[in-house]
C-alpha cells in the first residue's frame, strides 16, 4: 500500500535537466531502503516552482524541498520519509503567490452544471442577499470591499451602483462588459466559460441593488463557446426560478438576455457598448450624461465587467472585510493577469493586488521561455505601456502602473525578451488602435494614423530626428482630446517606449540599425568572406537571386536586391552569413 | 424542475458536498478544446463505458494553466488530487490504465498536486 | 425651479443655470471657444475636440460643448498647452483634408478655413492622406464629396435624428469612416429627399447644393432665351444675411437685382402660393362639405415632405393636395398664360425659380405633370446662397439698389401668400381663404397665432361657422410622425378624424430654414426670418389670396375655376409610392 507520493522534478532555468537522474537515484535509494510497496517517485512536468534547482515534494504531507542534491537523497528517506523528520536546510517555505477570488471556480467546477456550482457555495450570497439585505446593505458591503471596475479604469463599483440606484427612472439596466478585446487578454473568457455562474449571480446582485429589472450580457461573437456557455446557465436559470419573477420567492424580478459584439474594439467602451446593444453604430458618446443616470436607451445603466461581476458573489458571501484584507490600501482584493508573450508558463494568473511584478513574472510564470533577459512588460493592452526591466519590482495596483507610465486595464500582460524591438511594439499596438478607432474623433483617428505613419517610416529606417518631437506633439493632443479612453489611450504605448527607450528610437533613426533584429528593412545581410566555404547553398536558396559569384570567387549579397528574408543564414552550414 | 428556493440551494448544498465520489475533470474551455481537450475526453469516455470503471468524467473549464492544455484532474483511489498536463490521447490511456486502474501516477506529466 | 450652479471661468465666478454647457457659459465672460464640429443648431457631437478646456484638478481635458458646468468648477478656457493641442488637431484634420480651398464651393465661407486661419496654420505640419472616395451628384441638388469630409456628424444627425429620412450615415471606421447612403449606394438610390438640410449643416465643402450657376448665366447669354425669374418668400427675408443684414425683407430690391441680372421679367413665388390656396383651399372645402375625398387634407406644396411622404408613408396618398407647388404654378403659366397675354414663344422662355431649397432642383424633373405647359415648366432652379455668389460674381452693390415692383400679372402678390415661407404660414393662408369659401364670409380677425411659431408640432382648432376645424403643424421631417401616427390609429380604430386640414415642411421652420439658405442657421435667426415674413403680410392692403385682384384676373382670364378643368390639367399632380432604395 502506498503510503507517500515523492515528485521531482529539476526546476533551474539553465544547464541540462537532471530529472531523470535524480529520479533513478532516488529510486535507487528507496529500493535500498525496501520501502518500494510504501513510496511512489514520480517525475512530474511541473510543479509550480521555478529557479530552485532539484525540487521534491513530498505528498500528502505538502513537503517541499529545493536545491536538493543528490548527496542529500540518503538523508530525505532516512529522515523524512522513515522518521517524519524536516530537514529545515531543505525546506521551502513559500506561501502560494496566487489567490483564487474571481477564478475561485474556474478549473473546478463544471461549468455546464448548476449543482457543481451550488456544491461551492453558488448562489449563497444570492439568497442572503434578496431574503436578509437592503439594497444599501449590499451597496454598502461592496463599498466595504473596496472593489473596483476590473475592465481597465478602476472606478469604484460600489459608486457606480449607488449612482444608479439614486437615478429616479424606470426601468434600470445592468449590463455585464464581456467585449473583451485587448490582445492577448482572455480572462474575462475564462470566467465566462468556467465559471458562468458567478457572473450571473454578481448581476443578479448588482440588479437587486440598484434596482434594476432586465439585464444584458454583451459578449463578442468570437467567444462561441463563451455565448453558449452563457446562453446554456441562463436557459438553467430560467428553468429553476433564479431568473425570471419573484426570484427565491423574495420580490425580486429579473431577466438576462445576450447581446453579441461584431468584433468592434471600441464597442467595449461602456457609450460605444450601449450604442451597440440599441443597435446603433458603436460609437462613444460624450459624459456626462453618465449611463448610471442616463444609459442604455436612456435609462439608468449599470455596466461592469465580467471580473468586477465574478467578485460580487465572493463579496457578498464572504463579507466585504475578508475580501478587503486581501490587497493594498487603494487597491483591494486581486486581479487575474493574462502572461503572454515571452513568457514560459503562458496562462492565467490571480494575484493579490499589491504584488510585484516581478514575482508575477518569474515565481510564477517561469521567467521568459527563451532564457533571455525580460526587456519589458506590456501592461493594459494597447491602451497601457511598457514596463522596462528596471522597474520590475514595481508593486502592482492602479496607481503604481499609472505612476509607471502605463496602466492596470483589464489585466493583459505582454512579456518581451530582448528580442523585442520596442518601436516595433510601439508600432503595433498604434496599428491595432488604428484599426479599431471608430473613426468618430479627429485626434483618434487622424492622430494616430499620423504616428502609425511616423513609427512606420522609423522602422524603415527613413525617420528623421525630428519626428520624436512629432510624435510627442501628436500623442499629447490624442490624450487630452480624444473623446474616449481608447483615443486618449492609444498613444500611450508610443510615449512610454518613447520614455523608456528613447536610445532605441534614436538608433532607429540615426545608426539605421535595430537592436533586437526585428525591423527587417534595417537589417544587413552578408557573407563573411573568412568562414565562407563556397558552397553555393546560399545561392541556390536565395529566392530573389541576390547572391551573386561563383564556386571559385565566392559569394556576396546585392543589398538593393535582398529581401532581408534571411534564408542564406538559415541554410548556411557554416555561420558564413552575418545578421545585423 | 421545480422552482428553486433558499432550502433547495442549501439542500443541494449539501447533498453535493457529501458526496466526493472519484472523478476525471477535463479542462474544456476554448484553451483546452483548441489543445486537443475534446479528443482527450472522447477517450476518457469511451474507455471509461467500455472497461466499466466506476469514476466519473466531467468537464471543467480553465485552470489558468494555459501553457499546459489540455489539462486532466483525477481524484482516485483515496489518493491526492492529481493534475496532468499536455495530455495526448496516449496519455488519457495511461491515466485509466495505471493511475485510475492501478493507483500509479504517470511519469513527466504531473503538473500539480494537491 | 431650475437649480443655479456656480463655476468659475478663467477665475472669473459665473452662475448659470444646472445643464448649461461650458460652450455657453464661456460667453458669460467674452469667451468665444474655438468649435468646428458644434454647429449652434444642433445637439453637440464631440467629434472634433477643438473646444477642450482645462478643468482644475484633473489631469484631463474636456470638451466644452457637451460638458455641463458643474458646482465649483474651475475652467480655464485657454493657456498655451490648450492653444497648442487646439492647433494639433485642427492641422490632423487638414492633413486629412483636400488643400484646394481656391476651387472650392465653399471658399471664403468654410468653418474649417475660417478656424486655419485664426490658428494662423501657414504650413503643413503632417504629411496630406486623402481619401479615395468618389464623388456622388447623383441626385441633381445635393452634391456631395466626402473626401472633403470632416466626419463632424452634422449631416448624419440632421439626416437621421431631425429629419428621419435616414439616408446619410458612417460607413467603415477609423480612417476609412466615411458619409455615405448605406450600402455605399448613391444618394439618388437611397431614401434621400434631397431637403438639403446636410448641406446647410456642412462646415465644409463635403456636401453643397448642386451649383446651376452657370447654367443661369449661360441662359441669360443666350440671344435665344427669353429669360423670366421668380423668387420664393424665404429668399427676400434671408439674402440679407450674405451682406451680413439679419432679418430685413429685401423684397423689392431683389426684383430690380433680378432686372439688372438680366431676367427679363420678375415674377413672385408669393403669386403662385395664392393660386395654391385658391386650389388648396378649395379642395379642402369639397372634402370638408362634399366629402368627395377622405380628411384631414395634408399639404404638398414641400417636395422634400411630397417625396417622404412617397417612400415612407405611402398610406397618406389619398389625403395629400393634389395642388402643385407654388414654384412649379408659376413655372406653367409663365409658359402658357403669360406666354400667350405676351406673345412669347414658350419654347424661347428659360424659366429661372430662386429658392430657399435644394428639393426644387429635383422637383422640376419629378414626374412628366412637371411638364405641363408642354415644356419643362422650370428650367433651372438657384437657391438662396447660389444667388447670394451671383450678386457678388455680378459685383452689384445690392444693398443701395433702388426698389421696384415685380412684372404685373404673376408677380403682386397677398400676405397669405408671402408666409407661405414660414411653418404655419400654408396653414394660415389656406385658413382665411377656406373660412370664406365655407361660410361666404371674410375673417374679422386675419392672424392665426396658434398655427405659428417653431413648436415642432402645432395643435390647434379653429372655428368657421360652427365647425370646429381642427388642425396641425409640423415641421422637421421627424415631427411629422406623431401627427401621421395619429391619423392612422384613428382610421384603425374607425374613430373620428383627429384633424382636418395638416401642414408638413420638411425643414425646421418651414421654407426660412430651407437646406439652400444661408449657413449658420439657428431657431433664433429662423424666428427672424419668419418675422420679416409676417410683417410683409402685415403690412399688404390684401392679405387673403381670393382677395387678389390679379388671382381674381388670372381665373377670369384665364383658368376658369379651381378645380376647373384646366385648373386640374395645369396645376395639379399625382403621387406614385416609391421605393425606399433603388439598388
Amino acid at each position: 500500500m502506498v503510503k507517500r507520493i515523492v515528485l521531482i522534478k529539476d526546476t533551474a532555468a539553465t544547464g541540462p535537466d537532471t530529472t531523470r537522474d535524480f529520479y533513478n537515484r532516488f529510486l535507487d535509494g528507496i529500493r535500498e531502503h525496501k520501502l518500494l510497496d510504501e513510496i511512489m517517485v514520480v517525475r512530474a512536468a511541473d510543479l509550480g516552482y521555478y529557479g530552485h534547482g532539484l525540487v521534491v515534494k513530498i505528498m500528502p504531507n505538502n513537503i517541499v524541498y529545493h536545491n536538493v542534491q543528490n548527496t542529500d537523497i540518503e538523508r530525505i528517506i532516512k529522515s523524512t520519509i522513515e522518521k517524519n523528520q524536516i530537514l529545515d536546510d531543505l525546506i521551502l517555505n513559500e506561501k502560494p503567490k496566487q489567490i483564487k477570488v474571481a477564478l475561485r471556480n474556474c478549473g473546478l467546477i463544471d461549468p455546464e452544471n448548476i449543482n457543481d456550482y451550488i456544491a461551492h457555495d453558488g448562489y449563497k450570497a444570492l439568497s442572503n442577499v434578496l431574503l436578509e439585505f437592503t439594497p444599501e446593505k449590499v451597496i454598502d458591503e461592496l463599498k466595504k470591499s473596496g472593489l473596483r471596475g476590473r475592465g481597465g479604469a478602476g472606478y469604484p463599483t460600489w459608486m457606480k451602483w449607488k449612482a444608479c440606484r439614486a437615478s429616479r427612472s424606470n426601468p434600470k439596466y445592468i449590463i455585464c462588459n464581456a467585449d473583451e478585446g485587448d490582445p492577448g487578454a482572455y480572462m474575462d473568457r475564462s470566467i465566462l466559460e468556467g465559471d458562468p455562474y458567478s457572473i450571473i449571480e454578481g448581476m443578479m446582485i448588482a440588479a437587486y441593488a440598484v434596482g434594476a429589472s432586465k439585464g444584458y450580457f454583451y459578449i463578442r461573437a468570437e467567444y462561441p463557446l463563451a455565448v453558449q456557455r452563457i446562453d446554456e446557465a441562463l436557459t438553467k436559470c430560467r428553468e429553476v426560478g433564479l431568473l425570471g419573477e419573484n426570484i427565491l420567492d423574495s420580490k425580486f424580478s429579473f431577466d438576462i438576455d445576450i447581446r453579441l459584439g461584431a468584433g468592434a474594439f471600441v464597442c467595449g467602451e461602456e457609450t460605444a457598448l450601449m450604442a451597440s446593444i440599441e443597435g446603433k453604430r458603436g460609437t462613444p458618446h460624450p459624459r456626462p450624461p453618465y449611463p448610471t443616470g442616463s444609459g442604455l436607451w436612456g435609462q439608468p445603466t449599470v455596466i461592469n465587467n465580467v471580473e468586477t461581476l465574478a467578485n460580487v458573489p465572493y463579496i457578498l458571501c464572504y463579507g466585504g472585510d475578508n475580501f478587503a484584507k486581501i490587497g493594498t490600501n487603494s487597491s483591494k482584493g486581486t486581479k487575474v493577469f493574462a502572461v503572454t508573450g515571452k513568457i514560459k508558463n503562458s496562462g492565467l494568473v490571480e494575484v493579490p493586488m499589491g504584488i510585484p511584478l516581478k514575482e508575477i513574472i518569474y515565481d510564477i510564470c517561469g521567467g521568459t521561455i527563451s532564457g533571455k533577459d525580460v526587456k519589458a512588460v506590456q501592461t493594459g493592452g494597447p491602451s497601457g505601456g511598457v514596463i522596462p526591466n528596471k522597474n520590475l519590482d514595481v508593486l502592482v495596483d492602479y496607481d503604481n502602473l499609472q505612476k509607471m507610465g502605463s496602466i492596470m486595464g483589464s489585466g493583459g500582460m505582454i512579456v518581451m525578451d530582448t528580442d523585442d524591438c520596442m518601436v516595433d511594439i510601439a508600432k503595433f499596438y498604434l496599428g491595432f488602435c488604428v484599426e479599431e478607432s471608430c473613426g468618430k474623433c479627429a485626434p483618434c483617428r487622424i492622430g494616430g494614423f499620423q504616428i502609425l505613419q511616423i513609427l512606420n517610416r522609423i522602422t524603415e529606417g527613413k525617420g528623421k530626428i525630428e519626428d520624436l518631437a512629432t510624435l510627442k506633439r501628436i500623442a499629447v493632443s490624442m490624450q487630452k482630446a480624444s473623446l474616449c479612453g481608447l483615443g486618449q489611450n492609444a498613444p500611450n504605448p508610443v510615449v512610454s517606449t518613447l520614455n523608456y527607450f528613447e536610445e532605441e528610437y534614436k538608433e532607429h533613426i540615426i545608426n539605421k540599425r535595430c537592436r533586437a533584429g526585428k525591423c527587417v528593412a534595417l537589417l544587413t545581410y552578408t557573407i563573411i568572406q573568412e568562414k565562407c566555404k563556397k558552397c553555393a547553398l546560399c545561392f541556390t536558396n536565395c529566392p530573389v537571386k541576390a547572391i551573386s559569384g561563383n564556386r571559385e570567387t565566392g559569394y556576396k549579397i546585392d543589398q538593393s536586391l535582398c529581401t532581408k528574408c534571411g534564408k542564406c543564414k538559415e541554410v548556411c552550414k557554416f555561420k558564413a552569413v552575418s545578421k545585423e | 424542475m421545480s422552482k428553486f428556493n433558499k432550502d433547495t440551494i442549501i439542500a443541494i448544498h449539501n447533498q453535493e458536498t457529501a458526496e466526493q465520489p472519484d472523478y476525471i475533470s477535463v479542462g474544456m474551455s476554448a484553451c483546452g478544446i483548441a489543445a486537443g481537450a475534446q479528443e482527450v475526453y472522447d477517450v476518457f469516455a469511451k474507455q471509461i463505458k467500455s472497461r466499466n470503471f466506476t469514476i466519473k468524467l466531467r468537464k471543467c473549464g480553465c485552470a489558468g494553466m494555459c501553457y499546459a492544455e489540455p489539462l486532466v484532474e483525477v481524484k482516485a483511489n483515496g489518493m491526492p488530487v492529481v493534475t496532468y498536463g499536455r495530455v495526448t490521447e496516449e496519455i488519457a490511456q495511461l491515466i485509466l490504465e495505471k493511475h485510475v486502474a492501478n493507483s500509479i501516477l504517470v511519469n513527466d506529466c504531473v503538473v500539480n498536486i494537491r | 425651479m431650475t437649480k443655479v450652479v456656480q463655476a468659475q471661468i478663467n477665475g472669473i465666478l459665473i452662475r448659470v443655470p444646472e445643464g448649461t454647457t461650458i460652450l455657453e457659459a464661456a460667453k458669460q465672460v467674452q469667451i468665444k471657444i474655438p468649435v468646428l464640429c458644434k454647429h449652434p443648431d444642433l445637439p453637440p457631437e464631440a467629434s472634433c475636440g477643438i473646444c477642450i478646456v482645462r478643468i482644475k484638478g484633473t489631469n484631463k481635458m474636456l470638451r466644452a460643448c457637451c460638458t455641463p458646468v458643474e458646482n465649483g468648477m474651475e475652467i480655464i478656457t485657454h493657456d498655451p498647452e490648450i492653444i497648442e493641442i487646439r492647433r494639433t488637431v485642427i492641422e490632423l484634420i487638414l492633413s486629412n483634408h483636400p488643400n484646394d480651398c481656391l476651387k472650392c464651393q465653399r471658399n471664403n465661407d468654410c468653418e474649417l478655413q475660417r478656424l486655419t486661419a485664426d490658428f494662423g496654420i501657414h504650413s503643413e505640419s503632417f504629411p496630406t492622406f486623402l481619401r479615395d472616395i468618389p464623388k456622388d451628384y447623383s441626385t441633381n441638388a445635393i452634391d456631395l464629396d466626402p473626401v472633403k469630409c470632416i466626419l463632424c456628424g452634422r449631416c448624419v444627425h440632421v439626416c437621421q435624428n431631425q429629419q428621419n429620412v435616414w439616408a446619410l450615415s458612417f460607413l467603415e471606421r477609423g480612417m476609412q469612416t466615411r458619409i455615405s447612403p448605406a450600402g455605399d449606394i448613391q444618394l439618388a438610390d437611397s431614401p434621400c429627399v434631397r431637403c438639403g438640410q446636410c448641406a446647410a449643416h456642412c462646415p465644409t465643402g463635403a456636401i453643397v447644393e448642386k451649383d446651376d450657376t452657370g447654367i443661369v448665366w449661360n441662359a441669360l447669354q443666350n440671344k435665344e432665351k427669353y429669360c423670366v425669374v421668380q423668387m420664393a418668400p424665404a429668399v427676400r427675408a434671408s439674402i440679407g444675411e450674405t451682406f451680413g443684414q439679419i432679418g430685413v425683407n429685401y423684397t423689392k430690391k431683389l426684383y430690380a437685382l433680378l432686372r439688372r441680372l438680366g431676367f427679363k421679367a420678375v415674377f413672385d413665388t408669393s403669386f403662385g402660393a395664392d393660386i395654391t390656396i385658391m386650389e388648396e383651399a378649395s379642395e379642402f372645402e369639397e372634402r370638408l362639405l362634399k366629402q368627395t375625398r377622405p380628411l384631414p387634407l395634408i399639404t404638398s406644396c414641400c417636395p422634400s415632405w411630397v417625396d417622404f411622404m412617397e417612400k415612407f408613408h405611402t398610406d397618406m396618398i389619398e389625403n395629400f393636395s393634389s395642388c402643385k407647388s407654388p414654384h412649379e404654378i408659376i413655372g406653367v403659366l409663365s409658359k402658357t398664360y403669360y406666354a400667350e397675354k405676351f406673345k412669347i414663344d414658350p419654347s424661347k422662355i428659360f424659366m429661372v425659380s430662386i429658392m430657399p431649397c435644394t428639393s426644387k432642383k429635383y422637383e422640376i424633373q419629378r414626374s412628366s405633370e412637371m411638364f405641363a405647359s408642354g415644356f419643362q415648366d422650370i428650367d433651372a432652379v438657384l437657391c438662396t446662397r447660389e444667388l447670394g455668389r451671383m450678386i457678388k460674381q455680378a459685383g452689384i452693390d445690392f444693398e443701395n439698389l433702388p426698389e421696384e415692383q415685380a412684372d404685373s400679372i404673376l408677380g403682386e402678390y397677398s400676405g397669405a401668400g408671402v408666409i407661405f415661407g414660414s411653418t404655419g404660414g400654408v396653414m394660415e393662408a389656406a385658413l382665411r381663404t377656406a373660412h370664406y369659401l365655407i361660410t361666404g364670409r371674410e375673417l374679422e380677425h386675419v392672424e392665426f397665432e396658434s398655427v405659428r411659431g417653431l413648436e415642432r408640432v402645432k395643435e390647434t382648432e379653429v372655428e368657421i361657422d360652427g365647425m370646429k376645424i381642427r388642425v396641425a403643424i409640423a415641421h422637421g421631417l421627424s415631427s411629422v410622425e406623431y401627427v401621421l401616427e395619429k391619423i392612422r390609429q384613428a382610421k384603425l380604430n374607425n374613430t373620428e378624424i383627429p384633424y382636418h386640414l395638416v401642414e408638413v415642411m420638411a425643414c425646421p421652420g418651414g421654407c426660412v430654414g430651407g437646406g439652400g439658405q444661408p449657413y449658420m442657421v439657428t431657431d433664433e435667426l429662423r424666428v427672424k426670418r419668419a418675422k420679416a415674413l409676417y410683417s410683409d403680410d402685415k403690412d399688404k392692403e390684401i392679405r387673403f389670396s381670393h382677395q387678389n385682384p390679379y388671382i381674381k384676373r388670372l381665373y377670369e382670364e384665364y383658368l376658369g375655376k379651381p378645380l376647373g378643368e384646366k385648373s386640374e390639367r395645369l396645376l395639379h399632380t399625382t403621387y406614385v409610392p416609391q421605393p425606399l432604395y433603388r439598388k
